[in-house]
């Protein structure tokens, strides 16, 4: 390997630090650099309505809470068909304080930032909890298990006074340094936040999988018989995964109990739960960057479908209710299309995309 | 020289010409629609939407704010609070003066939105609740409470013997759950019947437990404020056991009522015979009871190329009411000499009553608000199906007791 890492041609390792690094080349390192200066200048530049600004805070927020079911369900391997009910405990623990304390207290206000890190290890804590049955439960069962999950809190929210019966739980306006964030600026500052957090949040992920935590959670979604005859602790290994997917869907329940400025029950129900699935699968399980491509993708394909649906509402019969079927045909058609011709995700088509650069103009 | 004073001669003739299309072109006044056109409870949002798009269309086409014109972008939310809420900011880009909601849920979840943009609000939702610590929503008709309250009220009035004994059966959401405290005040404030139950409905295909043990505590009168579809399967379930009553309070069985969006047409298409005798309150003039507003109101849907269902919808007609309240409320603000902003319509609405409520045709009363009084149409009309037809059960009412317990 060339001394200059300018220079260098192609990925040759002499340790296994080496290995281990996060950017194998300075370019890969400045396309990095340049693409978060990107990420994070362009809304100086182009000024977005309020309303596509909420849709862009959507897909940070899902993308927060996919990286968390991709940890669970993608790199160790166990069935999640609860976590929008991980992300409902982020964002019913931010309604609990201002329930208690009232909507507009400072701690709900002024320290946003400890509170939505509360709420990620509350959600940890409960993730910890659920992934408990991980200990003697597989494949379908452990997903029933977690489907238990979903409907007890689905029980809870919409039943205890004290959640106000799922109707929604008002949640002040944060403050900043430069003082109260207003209407005009609310989904832009989010936006910088919730950016800020998938960065942090993803090169988290990124050097866990390169400890033996992280390649725990492969080996024991490969053969948790074999690694436990490696010295490893499969049951630990699950429980914590579960901890883990449950820490990032508190913190994106918290996150869009902020930027909906209220949590109602309805965001948090089974249909959402299929939804982060899907996005997952659609991006690719397993892989870190297929958790920013499913909810990219399904968000948008969300939107058009909605458009489409909505057109189709004016001119179909409603009484044949033909447009409602729409969104859910399409929701359920891409799903099956990516299972059938390509079961590794929009990942993969990246990959696929990053070899092929990597060789061009050379064949070979 | 000669090509400078082209250039402003041209100049001046642009600048007229653009003057001069501004004036014949009127005002453009925005308003938004948010609403479930597909997805849950679209069957009554599909037609709602369908009503205030064509009166919106009507008072355009026969120039009734004179050269100005109304643009209301009607988008569907699938009854999602979320959607609902992206739809809401797309309005509030766009400039919107006043805006038209839906759902309870998306009610509530933006009223704080709306008490920050300070922009009035006529949702589709009458849920006592949307006025709890708010200044903006404006009920198009009045509560749910008012409904069930006034329904218990009838009940209390026409049973024969003793004291009556009623159950709630009620949605398991804030909508169906808001009118039980009401009633409960209602009963304790002096209302002669005995509430003997409140049932939250599942998704359950079969009542026959529930009614039996209705009928196991003599109970004689079920009133629902849910939707149409638990209804229709409930009724059905009572015909099937033999346990529906044949006229209004029959000794040993069950009489069936509900609030508005229990109701209508679409209730008789689901249950059939068995909606014979159920006992409906609304707000709305239906088009089994003709009359000048029905005339009207199909008129519209035909001028528009509405199918039967839609125009004989009581959701169009409410989505009718809620575009000329809109339209009203902008003809009084420019009646006055006044912007149309929101400030001054929601000033305006707030004077809408006394001598100065409003008289739409497509509704049983007139529509009056004040800061105090923030529910439109006060006076409600019981309905009862008789032959296949919902037919108008005696004049409209108001609540006794929902003045009492307030």
């Amino acid at each position: 390997m060339s001394a200059n890492s300018w220079l260098a041609t192609g990925n040759f390792f002499t340790t296994y630090k080496q290995e281990q690094r996060t950017f194998l080349t300075s370019l890969d390192r400045t396309f990095f650099t340049f693409f978060l200066v990107l990420l994070f200048g362009w809304p100086l530049v182009f000024e977005l309505s309020n309303k596509y600004m909420l849709v862009v805070d959507n897909v940070l927020i899902a993308i927060v809470a996919v990286m968390g079911l991709n940890l669970v369900t993608g790199f160790a391997g166990l069935i999640s068909i609860g976590h929008a009910a991980f992300v409902g405990i982020g964002a019913y623990t931010i309604a609990s304080f201002c329930r208690t304390i009232g909507e507009s207290h400072m701690i709900i206000t002024h320290f946003w930032p400890v509170l939505i890190v509360v709420s990620g290890l509350v959600g940890a804590a409960f993730g910890a909890i659920v992934g408990l049955p991980a200990l003697r439960l597989k494949h379908l069962y452990l997903a029933i298990a977690t489907l238990s999950f979903q409907m007890i809190f689905e029980w809870t929210i919409q039943f205890m006074t004290f959640f106000n019966q799922g109707q929604t739980i008002y949640v002040g306006r944060v403050f900043w340094l430069t003082g109260k964030v207003g209407r005009k600026d609310h989904y832009l500052f989010w936006y910088f936040i919730i950016l800020t957090i998938v960065i942090l949040l993803g090169f988290g992920i990124r050097n866990l999988l390169k400890t033996r935590y992280g390649r725990s959670l492969m080996a024991v979604r490969d053969n948790d018989r074999a690694a436990d005859a490696m010295g490893m602790n499969p049951g630990l290994t699950k429980v914590y995964a579960f901890a883990l997917a449950g820490f990032f869907a508190g913190v994106a329940g918290a996150l869009h109990a902020y930027v909906y400025r209220g949590v109602g029950f309805e965001s948090f129900t089974l249909h959402e739960s299929v939804g982060y699935l899907a996005m997952a699968i659609v991006g690719g399980l397993g892989t870190l960057n297929g958790s920013f491509w499913g909810p990219v993708a399904i968000k948008f394909l969300d939107l058009q479908v909605e458009t489409l649906a909505e057109t189709a509402g004016q001119y179909l019969p409603s009484s044949m209710n033909l447009a409602t079927a729409l969104k859910p045909f399409t929701f359920g058609l891409v799903i099956v299309l990516f299972l059938m011709f390509e079961p590794r995700g929009i990942a993969n088509w990246w990959r696929i995309i990053k070899s092929y650069t990597k060789l061009w103009p050379f064949r070979y | 020289m000669k090509s400078q004073n082209f250039l402003t001669a041209l100049l001046i003739l642009i600048v007229m010409f653009a003057f001069t299309t501004v004036n014949a072109g009127g005002k453009v006044y925005k308003l938004g629609m948010s609403l479930a056109i597909t997805g849950p409870t679209s069957d009554a949002g599909n037609p709602y939407a369908k009503g205030t798009e064509d009166y919106f269309k009507f008072v355009n086409d026969t120039k009734m704010l004179g050269e100005d014109k109304i643009d209301c972008t009607i988008r569907d939310d699938q009854y999602k609070t979320d959607v609902t809420k992206r739809n809401f900011e797309e309005y509030l880009d766009d400039g919107i003066v006043m805006y038209l909601n839906y759902s309870t849920g998306s009610t509530l979840g933006l009223k704080r939105d709306f008490e920050e943009e300070q922009i009035a609000v006529l949702p589709a939702s009458y849920h006592a609740g949307n006025l709890d610590d708010s200044n903006y929503i404006f009920l198009p008709i009045a509560s749910y409470s008012d409904q069930l309250v006034i329904l218990a009220e009838y009940v209390a009035k026409n049973h024969k013997g003793g004291k009556a004994k009623v159950a709630l059966f009620v949605h398991p959401s804030a909508f169906g759950r808001g009118p039980v405290s009401d009633v409960e005040k209602a009963v304790a404030a002096g209302l002669n019947i005995e509430l003997v139950e409140v049932v939250e409905h599942g998704k359950d295909l079969d009542n026959t437990a529930m009614l039996k043990r209705l009928m196991s505590k003599n109970v004689q009168y079920v009133i629902s404020q849910t939707i149409q579809s638990p209804v229709a399967t409930m009724i059905k379930d009572s015909q099937r056991l033999g346990l529906t009553a044949s006229s209004f309070g029959e000794a040993g069985k069950l009489t069936f009522m509900g609030a508005h969006y229990t109701g209508g047409n679409d209730l008789i298409a689901l249950a059939g015979d068995a909606a014979e005798n159920y006992f409906w309150i609304t707000a709305f003039n239906i088009t089994s009871v003709p009359g000048v507003g029905t005339t009207k109101q199909l008129a519209l849907a035909k001028l528009f190329g509405r199918d039967q269902k839609a125009a004989d919808s009581h959701n169009y007609a409410a989505g009718i009411m809620v575009a000329q309240v809109t339209t009203e409320a902008i003809k009084r603000t420019k009646a006055a000499g006044l912007e149309i902003n929101k400030a001054n319509l929601y000033n305006t609405l707030n004077k809408m009553n006394g001598a100065n409520a409003y008289h739409p045709y497509s509704t049983t009363g007139p529509v009056t608000y004040s800061k105090t009084d923030r529910a439109g149409v006060d006076l409600l009309q019981i309905y009862s199906v008789q032959s296949g037809v919902f037919k108008a059960v005696g004049k409209p009412l108001a609540s006794e007791y929902m003045k009492k317990i307030k």
